[in-house]
């Protein structure tokens, strides 16, 4: 009879662990994208006033990176200059000494540290020489594709010697690399991000 | 010789007779499931309504996808004890919202998710016989649930797995399809809370169960 009984009690064990199942297999491209923002809450975005962009966009791969401008880069990059521009901002060459800077990363890397993403390379020309400054709780860890968008403050790089990225925001999900949702995906991120409005 | 004879027919013909009228009085012995500790396997369908700050924080949507099987020892007394494992899944999703952290903003769909697998043991007190057809009882229950809580924000999981208390009070009624019978029916409602802090639910979780279920007992 106990034998009968913990064949019963087995069986059950079984059908109920063959229960599991994804809740989220319903979401579509849009619904399953993310947008995260984040900024040093010490600055005040209303002192800057003119912007300027990576020419190109940084491919970061298992801790290699190489620059790439694809159609869809460029899309990326020309809908960050329409949203700095609708905030107020001014948009001017890099070597005009803007007051902030921005450059977009496509992260396809697993376990990825903030601290070695290489936005230097494009700066370094005009700021040789500085560290990059990250605010202390900017860490995060990833095992899929993501776009970054980082600002990085220019304007007091001479006054602090390091360059401090002062917002930063990243675009996860499924469907981020069709250019049918990248000016959604980059309003998105400045949408949510009111702070930055200087006008 | 003859007288002999004569003797074994009488007693044959006795013998029967006899057999005869035994046979109504032992149809008439309390029925094997009177008499002995028997068994008793219940499966169970469940719809769960969510209660108190669990709703109201987290997750408030009914859940109609939650199992169970009980297996019973019914002792020849009003009590049966028994152990039940269940599954349970409670689930919602919220529009696209932001959705402000230490870690900064996230602008989401946020699918809310809390499935349960409770291991549980219980004590019913059954008011009627083992064979009225209608049999109510009263539950107590307490145990543990392996506990998966998971809030996707798009596609990103936040996931938390514990094994916490849990326990539950109940009442229902077992319906015997047949007097004497191995088969009925079972219909329970019974409140169950786990105890779980963490994130949205700081207040455990709590719900309203009720189920209807089919049972099997044997001797």
């Amino acid at each position: 009879m106990l034998r009968k009984a913990s064949f019963l009690i087995i069986s059950a064990t079984i059908w109920l662990t063959s229960c599991t199942k994804d809740p989220i297999n319903n979401l579509s491209d849009s619904e399953s994208q993310v947008f995260s923002t984040n900024h040093d809450k010490s600055v005040d975005f209303k002192t800057f006033k003119t912007f300027s962009i990576s020419d190109s966009v940084t491919v970061v791969q298992n801790d290699r990176s190489v620059k790439a401008l694809t159609s869809l880069d460029k899309d990326l990059l020309t809908r960050i200059i329409t949203n700095m521009q609708q905030l107020g901002y001014t948009y001017v060459a890099a070597n005009k000494k803007p007051d902030v800077g921005l450059s977009a990363a496509r992260v396809t890397n697993t376990y990825l540290n903030v601290g070695s993403t290489p936005y230097s390379s494009y700066w370094g020309g005009y700021y040789g020489g500085y560290g990059y400054g990250y605010p202390s709780y900017y860490t995060y860890e990833t095992s899929e594709s993501f776009w970054s968008v980082s600002m990085l403050d220019l304007k007091n790089a001479d006054a602090t010697k390091q360059l401090n990225v002062i917002w930063d925001a990243q675009i996860r999900g499924n469907g981020i690399g069709n250019s049918n949702y990248i000016d959604g995906m980059v309003d998105s991120l400045f949408g949510q991000s009111g702070y930055l409005k200087i006008n | 010789m003859k007288k002999l004879i004569v003797a074994i027919f009488l007693l044959a013909g006795t013998f029967p007779a006899f057999a005869q009228e035994q046979a109504p009085k032992l149809y008439t012995l309390p029925s094997p499931f009177d008499r002995y500790t028997h068994y008793q396997v219940t499966a169970r369908y469940t719809g769960a309504v969510p209660l108190g700050s669990f709703s109201s924080n987290y997750i408030d949507k009914s859940s109609f996808e939650n199992y169970s099987i009980a297996l019973e020892w019914v002792f020849q007394n009003a009590f049966s004890v028994g152990g039940e494992l269940g599954y349970s899944f409670f689930n919602k999703r919220l529009p696209r919202a932001i959705y402000s952290t230490d870690q900064g903003d996230i602008s989401a769909v946020q699918t809310r998710t809390l499935t349960q697998y409770p291991v549980q043991i219980f004590a019913n007190y059954h008011f009627l016989g083992k064979n009225a057809a209608i049999q109510p009882y009263v539950q107590l229950s307490g145990g543990g649930s392996i506990l998966d809580y998971t809030v996707y924000y798009g596609s990103l999981a936040n996931q938390y797995q514990k094994i916490r208390p849990t326990y539950g009070i109940g009442v229902g009624s077992k319906f015997l399809f047949k007097k004497d019978g191995n088969f009925g029916a079972d219909i329970r409602i019974k409140y169950e809370g786990t105890s779980l802090d963490y994130d949205y639910v700081d207040k455990g979780v709590s719900s309203l169960n009720t189920s209807i279920g089919l049972f099997y007992r044997w001797w």
